[in-house]
């Protein structure tokens, strides 16, 4: 229970870090009575947002994986990304419409069925490892496994929602589609606009626009947003709007497939081989598989 | 040159530099540079498979990035023309300084890409898996295999594919890619069940060293790393007394010492590990005087021209020959590469 405590507190606190970071735009003028970005000068915030983002990232990797020492969770991982970043692989070779991308289907399919680090891992490995083979690593690298992992992550919290739901079995015969399919859909059209939204603000005070869309040092609060939504609905809610649509339609096409395969291998999975005299060290439930 | 933090420490350097300048000359100097190393050593590791073309892409960026910035941005005194009517954001005038100024944002944009493609080329992914530091041994081990099975899962779907075709299976809907995504998936799960069963059989993390992520010490250590890094960012942005570069410093600290810790409780292996060579040393050498020359406070150094700015009136950008000349450093790799290419390429076919 301490163990999880403390562990919840180091994923509260990268993500608020991550989090201050990226919406800094926003908050500055509440902040800062100096004009500029406070003592920073203007041409090392990129490399700061880059740094300090990489940072909350390693801590929040070193959390994800700790009691992941288990051999079966680590194949499952390493080939579920591999899928994952075929996928994208031939995405990239094959482009789709728009901002169309099958990744995220997968990613939060895991996060949903695995749970919630291993929902952050795929995300945020499955960003590494695509980048790695399509040649896409960059300064952009950490912001996206950052929040692809958070993608995985986000799934997991839905079984708390779905629960109530589970034991109305009236409702799918209803509707004809599971209630738990139509709340990851759900999720994968939020994360389709999230996603964009959230990797935007990684260049948008850095780029000159037109004058009502672009940031400018010293704007309150409701200004910034306003200008911020203006610049998110020229540039990139068509874009997203294809992403998050092809995010629904693959969950609903695929996901109750996908779902009931993943389920099987996770009961598979979920065996544990423990030796008697070994027992006592791994008492504390840890669930460690030799 | 095989010592891939020589190479890593090389990139740094372009990057440092692409994000500190928007003087176009010198952004052409460092993208020269960078790009000359990419061909150096394309020439010399021909056949690497690569999803699409930097010049395709570049000339991309660079004309999106110049029409964007000239359409939306009206600011500058040198007026081209004028686009009329009351299209929102396009109709004003379009100035010579909104074109240079994003024409200046695409080339930054294909300097990073470039530099990062050039480490792409130089080091292979096995060398880029093992720059992974030892703390996040699992995520390492996750890493390779995901990467040795991404070839045979795009085996495995082509395989998948042609079975279905034989069977008259036709690709008309969404729902048709379902025969050809399930195999796929179960497959793979079954897969890595195999995997995992040699894995154990072979002692993977059959040492006392498992929980490794369960040491209380580096985890409070982050814990507190991450709350000063987030502390010293606000009161940087904030200008406040507090010295908000010792918070991040200090903080940041803590995550690395947290993690060196972390690594020290792992045992790794490495096969093979690449040794310095004098021309890994020299490159290093090289970048880190340049990265000094620019980051570092030099008495008589005058660094204004870096900071060029094509608004309001577009002038003809400064140039400091000495800062150009360092520049050219930049080119130390490629100069090693291009003359030792015959050791290269027996190296890399022995590789195969």
């Amino acid at each position: 229970m301490k163990s999880r405590l403390f562990s919840l507190a180091i994923y509260m606190a990268a993500t608020i870090s991550g989090l201050l970071v990226l919406l800094y735009p926003f908050f500055l003028p509440a902040i800062s009575m100096r004009s500029g970005y406070g003592t920073f000068r203007a041409g090392e915030m990129p490399a700061m947002m880059t740094l300090l983002l990489g940072l909350c990232l390693i801590v929040l990797i070193i959390e994800a994986q700790g009691p992941m020492m288990n051999t079966k969770l680590i194949a499952l991982l390493g080939v579920l990304v591999a899928i994952n970043s075929a996928l994208r692989f031939i995405e990239t070779a094959i482009p789709g419409p728009g901002g169309f991308t099958p990744i995220f289907f997968l990613i939060i399919l895991v996060g949903y069925v695995f749970g919630g680090r291993v929902g952050f891992l795929m995300g945020a490995l499955t960003m590494l490892v695509s980048a790695l083979v399509t040649g896409g690593v960059g300064p952009w690298l950490p912001g996206q496994m950052f929040t692809a992992g958070w993608v995985g992550m986000s799934a997991a919290s839905l079984r708390l929602i779905i629960q109530p739901f589970a034991t109305k079995s009236g409702w799918k015969k209803a509707s004809g589609i599971s209630p738990e399919l139509i709340l990851l859909a759900m999720l994968g059209l939020v994360w389709g606009f999230l996603y964009g939204a959230i990797m935007n603000l990684w260049q948008w005070p850095f780029i000159a626009g037109a004058q009502g869309q672009s940031w400018a040092v010293g704007l309150g609060f409701s200004e910034t947003l306003q200008r911020y939504v203006a610049y998110y609905l020229v540039t990139s809610l068509v874009w997203d709007a294809i992403a998050a649509t092809g995010n629904v339609l693959l969950i609903l096409a695929f996901g109750a497939p996908a779902l009931k395969a993943l389920r099987r291998f996770q009961k598979r999975f979920s065996f544990t081989y423990t030796p008697e005299d070994e027992a006592i060290i791994l008492k504390n439930g840890e669930g460690i598989t030799r | 040159m095989k010592q891939p933090w020589a190479w890593v420490i090389w990139l740094a350097t372009p990057l440092v530099l692409f994000s500190i300048t928007r003087n176009p000359l010198y952004l052409m100097i460092i993208l020269l540079c960078v790009l000359f190393v990419g061909l150096t050593l394309q020439g010399v590791r021909t056949g690497i498979p690569r999803p699409f073309s930097l010049w395709k892409l570049a000339l991309w960026i660079i004309m999106f990035a110049t029409v964007f910035n000239a359409l939306t941005s009206h600011y500058g005194q040198t007026v081209m023309f004028t686009i009329p009517g009351k299209l929102p954001l396009i109709s004003g005038k379009v100035t010579l300084e909104a074109v240079v100024y994003g024409a200046t944002n695409g080339l930054i944009l294909i300097g990073i890409l470039a530099s990062f493609l050039v480490l792409t080329l130089a080091l292979r992914t096995r060398d880029l898996i093992s720059l992974i530091p030892r703390a996040f041994f699992p995520v390492a081990v996750v890493t390779s295999i995901a990467v040795t099975y991404l070839p045979t899962t795009l085996r495995q779907f082509q395989q998948i594919r042609e079975a279905q075709a034989i069977r008259g299976h036709q690709m008309r809907k969404l729902r048709d890619w379902l025969p050809l995504l399930m195999p796929l998936l179960v497959g793979g799960l079954e897969h890595a069940m195999q995997l995992a069963e040699a894995m154990t059989a072979r002692g993977f993390a059959s040492t006392k060293s498992v929980p490794v992520g369960r040491h209380f010490h580096p985890r409070f250590l982050m814990l507190v790393g991450v709350v000063l890094l987030s502390m010293g960012w606000v009161s940087q942005l904030s200008g406040a007394q507090v010295n908000g570069w010792l918070l991040i410093g200090v903080g940041g600290m803590l995550i690395l010492g947290a993690l060196w810790y972390q690594g020290r409780q792992s045992n790794r292996t490495t096969y093979h590990r690449p040794a310095w060579g004098w021309q890994d040393i020299l490159t290093m050498l090289v970048s880190l005087c340049i990265l000094a020359l620019f980051l570092l406070p030099i008495p008589g150094l005058n660094r204004e021209s870096l900071y060029y700015d094509p608004y309001p009136k577009l002038t003809l950008p400064p140039f400091n020959p000495i800062l150009g000349l360092a520049m050219l450093g930049l080119l130390t790799p490629g100069i090693f590469v291009l003359y030792g290419k015959p050791d290269l390429e027996k190296s890399f076919e022995f590789g195969k």
